[in-house]
């Protein structure tokens, strides 16, 4: 009679574990397009019934399937993509603004300046040619102003972002902090934390996404997130950034310190959005700026010089073109058309002296022959060779970013991959082992019809 | 290696969206003809191609300026051979004046008609072009020959560029082919001496100024002679700068232009690869066991 109770017992625990696998493979079919959902493994194994033999099943909880080493490298691996990234699309949206493919770029106005002294000359007497020259002089000034300001725009925009950015690493440090607490509470209590355990890596490879993020588990099992090299969180405790500025006007991150203030990690910001914010601001928006004003500064001073060694028709001398700083700072965004000029074009110096006027052409050829000479960078290139390196210096920075952009995102699916393979639900896998529990549970049904057709056999038997 | 769904998916996802990017700028490649679309297409070639275009744009700027100035050359030029022209006829009348079987009255006609050549030349001499006065050097706005033939012009060229090292004048010189300002004669002075000669019946007169009518108008010839040379510079840089034009067009073409049949071969091929792509994902796609159960 004990035989057949325990064939019993056993059936019945059986049904149980097979139960707790179907819920277990239900759960990873269910969350098989879940972003951050790691498969769970049913963990059966045999019950001990003491000195008898023949135990039955038993569920001893499930198992998340990860891999620290793999997911620390996906942590990495999405920080440096979102970084090459978000650097390409400010690199783009710049890249832009020198492309001179239409003709109607900073190239094109330059080329018209100088175009527009041969004409003048050629009939340095006619007022439609001389205002023509104001007209491309002021063409000129405004391309270099709208170039310069889209920059500064974009200069501003990418702040604000950085802004966000950091607000969002700060939340997801605080929920991360959150997670911790809930994992460590349910641990505690003998709880599955899987879900939150989930929830926790998905806030992490958020995060890496916004800055470069390394973690590890300390020797008392908490988890710590490092960003920039600085530790945000540490178990229960979140740590905040803040932003601010250099007086370049170069971003500044910070980590708050308990005292109050902060201390500057900006050195150790590699990686994310925030990291590919900081290369394309303060590196390359930076480095096109100051070609830029060199470039503006450098030909408007060059025809300036030219324009001031020679005579207006109304015999004036000593006038600029153009009104520039004594510095190429801000050149391109401060260059305007010279108040000297602005509405007279018979103050244009077409002649050298007073004596050719009013068909002195000499310095309207003179002032056209800068175009030949090297008045750029140190009087080592010319305005053209000095403009093309300028488009060359943008299409080569986008193109390696370009590079870079595929290359790390050829790198993250590469270890994406390896993650869904180690943690990922295989929906094959997940039919097979379906059909494995379902087996198994009505095999475990029919040990039960088993046992009571022996119990009844044995009723019978007994009770005639 | 385990394979997943989301592995499956993530493969079919990004192989048809860099094959979709790949094939989207070939396509571009094709409609535009344009290998160099933005910088970094080829920053090399699209560092060439904006200095080859701020090139073409002065190369065009100065056969512009050839275009502009030569009308006024070529006008100066006609206006000097009218002025030849006028000093032939005046010698011609010089030589009549010194026939001595001519008397006074004669003489005097002849005078009258000397008046009228200088009326003439003076006239050529203040002729306007598209820039103001031809030959008033500078003061092109002024003219530079008064009623008597006084000259209050200048000798400054009228200088432009087209392309050579040095700027090049393009003007003729009033003062060099009707004044003696430069070494020469004043051509209204030896018209004024015929003139006179004839009015006065001053046979020996008359015969002196043939002479000096003679080195007047080699010095009109001369100046016409130099504006002749000028235009024929207009014209050699023109052609310098047309073919120096076409090169850079070509070069252009060479450095940033796409070949039409290698870019329609890519995106066809392309195109292909996109269409098998989508049949084969649509096979991965479709490969899961559960169906089976």
């Amino acid at each position: 009679m004990a035989g057949l109770t325990q064939l019993l017992n056993v059936a019945r625990d059986a049904l149980t574990a097979q139960s707790y696998g179907l819920n277990v493979t239900g759960q990873n079919i269910s969350n098989a397009s879940t972003p951050g959902y790691v498969r769970r493994v049913a963990q059966l194994q045999t019950q001990n019934l003491g000195s008898q033999s023949g135990g039955g099943v038993v569920a001893a909880g499930l198992k998340r399937v990860t891999n620290d080493f793999i997911e620390r490298r996906e942590f990495q691996a999405t920080g440096t993509s979102s970084a090459a990234t978000a650097r390409d699309q400010t690199l783009a949206s710049i890249e832009a603004l020198f492309n001179d493919g239409g003709g109607t770029g900073l190239g094109a106005a330059m080329s018209d300046v100088f175009s527009s002294f041969s004409a003048l000359a050629s009939n340095p007497n006619d007022t439609t040619t001389r205002a023509k020259v104001l007209a491309a002089v002021g063409a000129f000034t405004s391309r270099a102003n709208d170039t310069a300001n889209t920059i500064s725009q974009t200069k501003i925009d990418l702040m604000q972002q950085a802004q966000d950015t950091v607000l969002q690493v700060n939340q997801r440090a605080q929920e991360i902090a959150k997670l911790d607490m809930q994992i460590s509470q349910a641990t505690m209590q003998g709880d599955d934390a899987s879900d939150l355990k989930d929830q926790r890596t998905q806030k992490i490879l958020n995060i890496s996404g916004l800055i470069n993020t390394h973690t590890f588990t300390d020797g008392s099992g908490n988890t710590v997130v490092q960003v920039a090299g600085t530790t945000i969180v540490d178990g229960q405790n979140a740590r905040t950034l803040s932003l601010d500025m250099h007086a370049d006007g170069s971003l500044k991150l910070l980590a708050d310190q308990s005292g109050g203030g902060g201390s500057e990690i900006t050195q150790f910001l590699t990686g994310g959005t925030l990291g590919g914010i900081k290369e394309a601001r303060d590196k390359d928006l930076f480095d096109v700026s100051s070609q830029l004003d060199q470039f503006v500064f450098d030909v408007g001073t060059a025809i300036n010089t030219q324009h001031a060694a020679g005579v207006g028709a109304d015999g004036g001398t000593g006038r600029n073109l153009f009104d520039l700083g004594s510095t190429a700072t801000n050149a391109a965004r401060d260059v305007r058309v010279s108040v000297d000029v602005f509405d007279h074009p018979d103050r244009i110096a077409a002649a050298s002296n007073a004596l050719s006027l009013p068909g002195g052409s000499d310095n309207a050829v003179l002032l056209g022959k800068l175009f030949d000479s090297q008045i750029a960078v140190g009087n080592t290139r010319t305005a053209a060779q000095a403009y093309g390196d300028i488009v060359g210096s943008i299409g080569s920075t986008r193109a390696n970013s370009q590079r870079d952009v595929e290359t790390q995102g050829a790198i993250l699916q590469q270890v994406q991959s390896m993650h869904q393979s180690e943690s990922g639900v295989s929906l094959d896998e997940e039919m097979v082992n379906l059909t494995k529990f379902q087996n198994a549970y009505a095999a475990a049904s029919k040990m039960i019809g088993v046992a009571d057709q022996l119990m009844q056999t044995l009723l019978n038997t007994v009770g005639r | 290696m385990r394979v997943t769904e989301q592995m499956r998916y993530d493969s079919v996802s990004n192989n048809l969206s860099q094959l979709s990017a790949r094939q989207a700028k070939a396509a571009q490649e094709s409609q535009t003809g344009l290998r160099v679309n933005l910088p970094s297409d080829d920053p090399i070639a699209a560092a060439e191609l904006a200095r080859l275009s701020a090139s073409q744009a002065q190369i065009t700027a100065r056969r512009s300026t050839i275009t502009a100035v030569r009308g006024d050359a070529e006008l100066a030029e006609s206006s000097l051979q009218q002025a030849s022209d006028l000093l032939a006829t005046a010698k011609d009348l010089a030589m009549q004046g010194g026939n001595g079987a001519l008397g006074a009255p004669e003489r005097a006609m002849l005078a009258k008609q000397v008046k009228d050549i200088k009326e003439q030349l003076i006239g050529v001499a203040n002729t306007q072009g598209s820039t103001g006065y031809l030959f008033g050097g500078s003061a092109t706005q002024t003219r530079p020959f008064g009623n008597t033939g006084a000259f209050s012009g200048n000798d400054e060229d009228h200088v432009v560029d087209i392309g050579n090292s040095t700027p090049s004048a393009v003007n003729a010189s009033g003062s060099k082919a009707f004044t003696a300002a430069a070494g020469g004669r004043d051509v209204f002075a030896d018209l004024d001496s015929l003139y006179t000669a004839l009015n006065t019946n001053d046979t020996t007169g008359i015969s002196a100024t043939v002479t000096n009518l003679d080195v007047s108008r080699a010095q009109i010839t001369n100046e016409q002679a130099s504006m002749g040379i000028t235009i024929n510079k207009l014209d050699a840089s023109d052609s310098v700068l047309g073919a120096l034009d076409l090169q850079t067009s070509t070069r252009k073409g060479e450095v940033g232009a796409a070949d039409p049949a290698k870019s329609y071969a890519t995106l066809v091929q392309l195109n292909n690869s996109l269409q098998q792509s989508v049949t084969v994902s649509k096979s991965i796609l479709d490969l899961a066991a559960f169906k089976q159960f």
